[in-house]
């Protein structure tokens, strides 16, 4: 059984200077977010593509490995505002 | 909406989402609303930075180069703006987490220190944005070689 001061030594972390915001590990955060984001804009711009191009919701979907819902719910109105001619479901 | 708190009415809301459109966000973020109170040169806050070497093109430099270090850490490289290109949607944007936390803080601070004052002056926004000691900002400031400790002691002090 651990006591309160074996508690306190195994499980509380106190460092012994604040963290650099450069560096391991916050290197590894930024990158964390800076992919997220880039992730975003790398989507955005291939949903467009493929849609000016004439794919469908459904292909998107598909290639993307997610739901046509989801396709739909994230960049109709994006597309919708850019004037992009969309194929209605069933279209040839 | 900021700019009601903002004391002079330049700098608010519409300047950081400026910012934020230009660098392509789709969130208003702290470094957005420090890229906004470096463009205003006249302004305590502006002045401020540019004495630390940080006007506006300074900081947007050291802020893409940040990004191009954690992309790196990574290994990844920013691509060409084509493969990232898409429409935008018009329509105000949302502040971010750490445009939020700096916003609080700024008031929090305002309010503590002059009692019934209801604008923010844009130094307080300045030492808000800079008292955050991690995320994008204090990178992009320890990669520019800026001081951020200095730089919020001078932000308590008179206006000169």
């Amino acid at each position: 059984m651990l006591t309160n001061t074996d508690y306190a030594t195994t499980v509380a972390y106190v460092p012994a200077t604040e963290p650099s915001p450069l560096g391991e590990p916050a290197d590894g955060l930024a990158a964390v977010s800076a992919l997220r984001a880039l992730a975003d804009q790398l989507e955005e711009a291939a949903v467009e593509r493929a849609m000016r191009d004439g794919w469908s919701w459904s292909q998107v979907a598909e290639a993307l490995g997610i739901t046509r819902q989801a396709v739909h719910k994230k960049h109709l109105r994006r597309l919708i505002a850019a004037h992009i001619e969309l194929r209605r479901r069933g279209a040839a | 909406m900021l700019h009601r708190f903002l004391e002079d009415g330049r700098q608010g809301v519409p300047q950081f989402e400026s910012e934020a459109r230009k660098c392509g966000a789709k969130l208003i973020e702290a470094e957005h609303m420090l890229l906004a109170l470096a463009s205003d040169s006249e302004s305590h806050a502006g002045r401020l930075l540019m004495e630390s070497g940080l006007d506006h093109e300074r900081l947007a430099s050291a802020l893409r180069d940040e990004h191009r270090r954690s992309l790196a850490f990574a290994g990844f490289q920013a691509p060409d703006e084509p493969q990232t290109n898409a429409a935008k949607v018009d329509g105000p944007l949302s502040l971010g987490t750490s445009a939020k936390v700096a916003l609080v803080r700024a008031l929090i601070a305002s309010r503590s220190h002059r009692a019934r004052r209801a604008r923010l002056k844009d130094v307080d926004v300045l030492r808000a944005i800079l008292l955050a000691e991690l995320g994008t900002v204090p990178r992009a400031l320890a990669i520019a070689g800026v001081d951020r400790m200095t730089l919020i002691s001078r932000t308590t002090a008179p206006e000169s």
